[in-house]
């Protein structure tokens, strides 16, 4: 049962989170997506419902993602969001942007000696 | 990526509601799914689904959002603007149709006048590379049988100008005229050309069958062919194959070598054009039954400015001229001929030959036009503004409701577009109206190859135009409206307090422009009214009225034949007993041409001052003895002609007061002999009263009348002075030339009044037009007063109700609206009439007899403005002086 207090997701970071949730070959609808990202970050993140839709959309209109409608595995109807090659590029990018805005902030935290 | 990306967006927009469909199921089963999660994790299925929905959130606005990712969200909010514009405007549909039809006047009356404005002075003429077209001064040789006579000094020719090749690339000549097809039994009259071999090549026109005219058939005698125009050969032939064959122009056989394609119908919108021989015989002209002026035109080769080229064929003539005269005798008469050509310019660019003098009046039209546009911006300005006033507690609500101030002020803006579009559209369908007014104006020439039409060009400025008057007026009053905090705004009732006194200075202040404007464009008219009036109250120095004229050429025969003719025309009329005089002239007077003016040179005079850098000369004139009784122009001294004043007598001729002044300053000229175009002296027999040769606007020249007997001219008008009305005068002015020679052609058979009235069109047109917009304007302001009056005595009410109680009377009540009134027509006016005086410098052109400063003018307009200004503010004042104090309170 979720009761500790979950952070909401750092600004700008929600594109990259969703990539990689659907990066390795993985479909997954959109309630799948929140899911795993809240899961795989041990609970500590939550995904703010009212954000993930417009960006799935977004996503779609760039061109990052395609997205399909399937039946789940309780026979209801759903859509599944796929990473394309544009996305798995798109993801590369923002994974190097955010290492280089963490270490950045890093050496500020604890700066050198 | 990009391309991709647009062309996701655009499938998006083409099946959204596809696409909204799905994205709503999408979120319910997230949620379903969230809920189905919960009761897993053990809450009931009642509370797992409330659960989930708090937990997503508001699913309308989340889908929102996600449709604002598509990116069309400019498209669908000006679409939802577009609709709910319309039906706001249904709703009012009085403020609709006084705001379109404002809107109609003001873009209608600019599109009008910028098609006409289009066609002469933009578009370029439909030829290839039409800025090297010239018009040449250059003499057209002429054979007429017979040697040349002796003496007679060389005048540069089209041969002379074909051989300067470095200059011109081609040479052709041209005239136009109008003949009759005969083919069939009602004989259809069509414009023909009489054109050089070289014409069709010059101005680039392309052929769509046959050929042109060949080397043998521009030769004297060399053949009656002809070459259709496209439009022509269509409609009268139907587009059936005619090469080879003949068709009937003015009774003889004329062959269709060629057709031209479709577009070109240079000049004059000919319907055909038939050969110009070199040297011209009177044979080209046999179908026209008379000569024709002809115009030289050539082909510049690159490189050459207007001036160079100018210049380059003055010094030809100067050569030529120079090397035929032996010794230098008449040099005096070379440098008149030289002095007159710099004044006519050796060659102009053919636009500016065209289109001439029209320049200056219309784009004092356009000025006049677009003050008026202002005008009606200001008007719908005021408009919306009112209506503003009473939308802020709409737009408040919708504000408190989540829409921003953009959004509020981008559906205001559309309103003002749909306006100013429907506006324009009605306009555009009132500009053809318009445009008819507008044909006096402007150039005749130019009327077939660039017609005033509604061009592409012209209604992307229609539309444009619509844009800039939709933000002009529109702009303000949007923001007004979205202005002041929405919770401010219902708390006080949407309508009071300091931004409603904000919102009628801004309303006054409108309306003080406009009157302004308004003065402008009254000072404007006033100004060409009063010159007007000056024309037409000139002396003109004949009596027109009663007598009727028409023109005629006569088939070169002998001369001799000629005149036989000529006094049997005269012998008709003068038997009739019901004409009281008649008479010959070779050129009218008041006819818009300057017809031919030579040299004069008197022994023993002092030589005459040059007038603009050059000498003056006398206009050749050559009438019957009765010409000057025929038409009241004062015989001020000695005789006129008679019967013994022929070709064997010594040669005679009568002058008018001018060239009597010029050349006789101190000495009664009768009896006096002058020298002119190389012939024996000639003794001057009488002076007559200044008549104006061109228009009532031309200055006073010197002119010379010579006998018929002595001098019978090959065109020449005939008149007739009579009681009659004319209606029976005219047909018995054509019986007259019919008894003589039933095949003579007669044209332009009209009473002297007509020619006058014609002279004056252009004038008269620009200065109706101007006084009508000064009309308009008025109108437009009267009204725009008497809206924002009534708009601040409403305001004002409870103020006008308390000061009421308190023991104001009427007359304080009247006083106060009074004197906001003429605060506000005061102001405009001083603004208006500062304006006109800077401005009236540049109407001077278009003056005559009147200063660009005339005083009276500025008085008398104020004058006129304040009258509908103050009945326009007299409504609204009686209103505030009923208000009663009662009334006022209990709405409190």
């Amino acid at each position: 049962m979720p009761s500790t207090q979950r952070s909401p997701i750092p600004p700008g970071t929600l594109d990259m989170l969703i990539l990689k949730t659907v990066a390795a070959g993985r479909e997954l609808h959109g309630f799948q997506i929140a899911d795993a990202i809240e899961r795989e970050s041990r609970e500590v993140l939550q995904v703010e419902e009212g954000s993930l839709y417009p960006a799935l959309q977004r996503m779609l209109i760039k061109g990052w993602l395609t997205a399909e409608w399937g039946r789940t595995s309780e026979n209801r109807r759903a859509r599944y969001y796929k990473l394309t090659t544009a996305g798995r590029m798109r993801l590369a990018t923002e994974i190097d942007a955010y290492r280089v805005v963490s270490e950045a902030i890093g050496r500020i935290l604890h700066p050198a000696p | 990526m990009r391309a991709a990306e647009l062309l996701r967006r655009l499938r998006y927009l083409l099946l959204r509601d596809r696409y909204a469909a799905e994205l709503e199921e999408e979120i319910r089963t997230h949620i379903d799914h969230r809920a189905a999660s919960l009761r897993a994790d053990g809450l009931s299925a009642a509370e797992a689904r409330y659960e989930a929905r708090r937990r997503f959130g508001n699913p309308v606005a989340i889908e929102e959002r996600s449709r604002d990712m598509w990116g069309l969200s400019l498209l669908e909010h000006a679409a939802s603007d577009l609709r709910f514009a319309v039906r706001r405007l249904r709703s009012r549909p009085g403020f609709g149709v006084a705001a379109i039809a404002v809107t109609a006047l003001g873009i209608g009356a600019t599109t009008a006048v910028f098609s006409a404005i289009d066609a002469a002075l933009i578009r370029p003429l439909p030829f290839p590379n039409p800025s090297r077209l010239y018009t040449i001064t250059a003499d057209v040789p002429l054979d007429v049988g017979g040697p040349r006579p002796p003496g007679l000094r060389h005048r540069a020719n089209i041969d002379d100008m074909a051989a300067m090749t470095d200059v011109f690339e081609r040479l052709a000549v041209f005239a136009a005229g109008a003949l009759n097809l005969t083919d069939r039994d009602n004989p259809l009259r069509i414009n023909a050309g009489v054109v050089s071999q070289d014409f069709f090549a010059t101005f680039g026109a392309r052929l769509e069958a046959g050929r042109t005219f060949d080397a043998g058939e521009v030769r004297p005698h060399g053949g009656h062919v002809v070459v259709l125009s496209d439009a022509f050969w269509r409609k009268q032939f139907g587009g059936r194959n005619l090469l080879g064959r003949s068709i009937n122009l003015s009774g003889a056989p004329y062959m269709v070598v060629g057709v031209m394609a479709p577009g070109f119908d240079f000049p004059n919108q000919s319907d055909l054009w038939i050969p110009l021989t070199n040297p011209t015989t009177f044979d080209s002209f046999s179908a026209f039954r008379g000569f024709l002026p002809t115009h030289v035109v050539a082909r510049v080769r690159p490189g050459f400015s207007a001036e160079a080229v100018s210049n380059r064929v003055i010094a030809r003539w100067v050569q030529l001229a120079g090397a035929s005269i032996p010794g230098n005798a008449n040099s005096k008469g070379l440098d008149d001929d030289i002095a007159s050509m710099r004044v006519q310019r050796g060659a102009k660019p053919l636009r500016e030959d065209l289109v001439g003098k029209t320049r200056t009046p219309l784009t004092m039209l356009m000025g006049a036009t677009i003050l008026l546009l202002l005008i009606a911006c200001a008007n719908v300005a005021n408009l919306l503004l009112s209506d503003a006033a009473a939308r802020r507690r709409e737009v408040a609500l919708r504000e408190v409701l989540g829409a921003t101030r953009g959004r509020v002020t981008r559906q205001l803006l559309t309103e003002s577009l749909l306006l100013a579009l429907t506006g324009a559209a009605v306009g555009v369908g009132l500009a053809p109206t318009l445009l008819g007014l507008l044909r006096t104006l402007m150039p005749a020439d130019l009327a077939g190859i660039a017609p005033a039409e509604l061009n592409l060009r012209v209604l992307a400025f229609s539309a444009i135009l619509a844009v800039v008057s939709a933000t002009v007026f529109g702009l303000w009053p949007a923001l007004s409206a979205t202005r002041g905090g929405a919770a401010e705004t219902i708390k006080s009732g949407g309508g009071g307090g300091s931004t409603a006194a904000g919102l009628g200075r801004t309303r006054r202040a409108i309306i003080t422009v406009e009157v302004a404007l308004t003065v402008m464009l009254l000072v404007g008219a006033g100004l060409l009214l009063r010159s007007f009036a000056r024309v037409v109250s000139q002396d003109r120095g004949i009596t027109s009225d009663h007598v009727a004229t028409l023109e005629l050429a006569i088939k070169v025969d002998r001369r001799s034949v000629r005149l036989a003719k000529l006094h049997a025309m005269l012998a008709q009329l003068q038997n009739d007993p019901l004409i009281d005089a008649a008479a010959i002239v070779n050129d009218l007077p008041l006819n818009g041409t300057s017809g031919m003016s030579i040299g004069v040179q008197v022994d023993g005079e002092p030589t005459p001052k040059l007038r603009n850098d050059v000498p003056p000369m006398a206009r050749y004139l050559q009438a019957s003895g009765g010409y000057f009784k025929a038409l009241g122009i004062p015989l001020l001294r000695g005789r006129t002609f008679t019967a013994a004043d022929d070709s064997i007598a010594p040669p005679v001729a009568v002058i008018n007061m001018a060239m009597a002044k010029t050349w006789w300053p101190d000495r009664d000229p009768i009896g006096q002999t002058f020298v002119s175009a190389a012939r024996a002296p000639v003794t001057v027999i009488g002076i007559v009263g200044d008549l104006r040769e061109r228009s009532l606007e031309s200055e006073v020249r010197p002119q010379m009348y010579f006998p018929i007997d002595d001098a019978t001219p090959v065109t020449l008008a005939l008149i007739a002075r009579s009681k009659l009305a004319p209606d029976v005068l005219l047909p018995r002015l054509r019986a007259a030339v019919r008894a003589i020679d039933p095949t003579q052609a007669v044209y332009n058979v009209r009473m002297m009044d007509d020619v006058i009235s014609t002279s004056l069109a252009p004038r008269r047109t620009n200065t109706t037009l101007i006084a009508l917009f000064g009309a308009l304007a008025l109108l437009l302001s009267s009204f725009g007063i008497y809206a924002v009056i009534s708009y601040s005595v409403t305001r004002r009410a409870r103020e006008f109700g308390i000061r009421a109680a308190l023991g104001a009377t009427a007359s304080d009540i009247a006083t106060l609206v009074g004197r906001e009134l003429l605060t506000m027509i005061g102001v405009g006016v001083a603004l208006g009439l500062a304006g006109a005086w800077g401005l009236s410098r540049i109407i001077a052109a278009l003056l005559y007899g009147v200063e660009p400063h005339d005083p009276m003018t500025f008085l008398i307009v104020p004058a006129v403005l304040a009258v509908p200004a103050l009945i326009a503010g007299w409504p609204p004042a009686r209103r505030a002086m009923s208000v009663s104090p009662m009334e006022v309170m209990r709405a409190e």
